[in-house]
């Protein structure tokens, strides 16, 4: 699949939902436009973009033959290290409340140096020990963001 | 009151103590991030929203403009002493810039760009003063008819001054007028693709959209490529210029100064566009242009006057009119809009102490970044050893609470995380992510102006007809339409474009 025709789909699912949610809203008259009729133009704009890019795109996987696989093999070989920061970032947001901001980012931040950027155990340790304590420090205490306490009321 | 007293009161509020402070605090942030490859202006500014939440408006704005225009400064150093540009707008600087320093000039191209910087950030801070209370004013006039036939013309604009095409671009736009629908509509308070999620009542806010696309969708970018940077030692050497320097680069930061002022006006990437207009101007311009790319002073002059010029007078559509033409006044009008204040037409006068404020701190802060950029550049290229496979962590941490400290919900994290892969995604596809946001702002007054529109005039699109302003602008848009569909589908580029294109 092409890049373009990947965002094709991309405009395709959006006009799509846009299309199906905005036709169950009201759409008044001229004089009176409802709520639906600019989420509604707006899907038909993305269903006829999403359209154009697909044919195009499809031309182009004509053109492009084999450079295009390679394109994917290189799009997938770089895809683990942003993965593992949306897995980690994930987790985090879901433990966010319940853990508390202290433990939750320096562990968050120990995991992402020890497992994506391979720095060791004991440097992880103290990088992520400090980023957390000084990170929780500047937002909680300087700029007084209340952050959450969690469990362990950290 | 006339202009001079207004800047004289304008003074008055930037010459506080903490205003000066947040001044210096923003031109410093803004030459470090300009200084680090991966953290544009626009990541800096969002990064440091949630520090301004103690502030009063006219502080928050001061500092955040700050790291804008400082931003600009910073992203030559690097350009011009490791061939690494610290922020898109500085990638022209790198081919004469490097040039120069390996031919033992590189700390008179610093002092040069510099200067330009200074040069055309005071101008374009000149026109911003006059042009902007001038232009509210004439934008208070405007009703819902004439507000919906400028936002048109800035979609349009928007669509073509894109970093892609108009055909890659205007997707975008549509998307993010689509996503800007989420919530309570305005005008019935019916609910719009709210799902019962009483967490999108209200819409999806902006800055976890701006800060997960651009901010965690450049994390996971950069970290793909490489977590390891090589770091290059620098020697400065002197740092004056000859006299034959000096005279070479008068030219070109006057000149700068005059495009970068008009391209900063219009919508999309105006900084980036307006170094490489000046380039190639420059370059025409010249008598041996054979020369450029060998390091020639004027290759570096022009563009890095432009993009400072451009900075300046990209505030001024954002402040009088309400519409941001690129994703970093976008992000300040963010920032604006926490603090309760909407730009606008009627912004300079219900808030004279803001505008004037920030005005005055923009001369102050090229002063401050003058004196930063020369004698401390040093320190700013040190900022390149903290290795980035450990300053990575620490952006997405502040994404994370930068996003979390405004409504303290978890909702609003997932919403960044969503934004940051989409963004990532986009990226990867050769979109851009920055005409999504910049319409999910505007969409918004766009719908609302259309609609009241269409109620006043009893359903008749003839109201669009009825004025000469709407008109015009009307037509404007129609003929800038057709010439972006022609300009789309045409075989052949402008050389600019195709050296912009190159770049990226």
């Amino acid at each position: 699949m092409t890049k373009d025709r990947a965002a094709s789909l991309l405009f395709l699912c959006a006009g799509i939902y846009g299309f199906y949610f905005s036709v169950q809203l009201p759409m008044g008259r001229w004089n009176e436009p409802g709520p639906g009729v600019f989420p509604f133009a707006l899907s038909l704009l993305l269903l006829v973009s999403g359209a154009a890019w697909f044919i195009r795109g499809k031309r182009r996987v004509k053109e492009e033959g084999e450079g295009e696989n390679a394109d994917r093999y290189a799009f997938i070989k770089n895809l683990a290290t942003p993965l593992k920061i949306v897995g980690l970032t994930a987790l985090l947001i879901l433990a966010f409340n319940s853990v508390g901001y202290l433990a939750a980012a320096s562990l968050y931040i120990f995991v992402l140096l020890f497992w994506v950027s391979r720095y060791r155990v004991v440097v992880s340790i103290l990088l992520a020990l400090s980023i957390g304590i000084g990170s929780w420090y500047f937002f909680e205490k300087v700029l007084a963001v209340q952050l959450p306490r969690g469990v362990l009321f950290l | 009151m006339d202009v001079f007293g207004s800047l004289a009161n304008g003074f008055q509020t930037a010459l506080s103590l903490q205003n000066i402070y947040l001044c210096f605090i923003g031109c410093l942030w803004g030459t470090m991030v300009g200084v680090l490859p991966g953290i544009g202006p626009l990541a800096g500014i969002t990064l440091l929203i949630p520090a301004t939440f103690g502030l009063d408006a006219t502080g928050a704005i001061i500092m955040l403009a700050g790291i804008y225009y400082g931003a600009m400064y910073g992203g030559s150093t690097t350009s011009i002493l490791m061939n690494v540009p610290g922020e898109s707008a500085s990638v022209v600087t790198c081919i004469d810039g490097y040039q120069m320093t390996l031919k033992g000039r590189g700390g008179a191209a610093l002092f040069i760009s510099a200067w330009g910087s200074f040069v055309g950030g005071t101008l374009s801070i000149v026109g911003l003063m006059l042009l902007a209370p001038t232009l509210a004013d004439f934008a208070m006039k405007f009703g819902p008819p004439e507000m919906f036939s400028v936002l048109l013309v800035a979609f349009v604009l928007l669509g073509s001054l894109g970093s892609g095409s108009f055909f890659r671009t205007m997707p975008m736009v549509f998307l993010g007028l689509l996503i800007g629908t989420i919530g309570m509509d305005p005008l019935t308070g019916s609910m719009r693709f709210t799902h019962n999620v009483t967490d999108l009542y209200d819409g999806i806010g902006l800055l976890p959209v701006a800060m997960g696309a651009m901010g965690v969708g450049e994390i996971l970018i950069a970290t793909e490529e490489s977590l390891l940077r090589v770091i290059h030692k620098i020697k400065l050497r002197e740092l004056l210029p000859t006299r034959d320097e000096l005279r070479a680069s008068w030219g070109p930061i006057f000149r700068g100064s005059g495009i970068g002022f008009m391209i900063g006006l219009m919508p999309g990437s105006a900084h980036v566009l307006s170094s490489f207009v000046s380039y190639m101007a420059e370059k025409r311009l010249a008598r041996r242009p054979e020369e450029f790319g060998h390091g020639r002073i004027e290759g570096v002059a022009g563009p890095e006057t432009a993009n400072n010029a451009a900075s300046g007078s990209a505030m001024i559509p954002f402040l009088s009119l309400g519409i941001p033409t690129g994703p970093a006044p976008a992000v300040m009008m963010i920032a604006l809009l926490i603090h309760g204040i909407t730009p606008g037409p009627l912004f300079i006068s219900k808030h004279p102490d803001v505008f004037w404020g920030l005005i005055a701190s923009m001369y102050l802060g090229n002063v401050m970044l003058i004196v930063l950029n020369l004698p401390f550049v040093g320190i700013f290229i040190s900022l390149l050893r903290i290795p980035f496979r450990v300053l990575f962590s620490v952006i997405l941490l502040i994404c994370l609470v930068g996003t979390y400290s405004v409504n303290s919900s978890t909702f609003e994290l997932a919403v960044l995380l969503f934004f940051g892969i989409l963004g990532y995604f986009i990226r990867k596809m050769k979109y851009d992510m920055a005409p999504l946001i910049l319409a999910m702002i505007i969409g918004p007054t766009m719908e609302l102006s259309l609609r009241q529109a269409l109620m006043r005039s009893d359903g008749s699109f003839s109201i669009f007809w009825e004025s000469s302003i709407t008109m015009t602008l009307i037509a404007a848009s129609f003929l800038l339409l057709v010439w972006n569909i022609y300009r789309g589908i045409r075989p052949t580029k402008a050389s600019w474009e195709k050296a912009l294109e190159e770049s990226k």
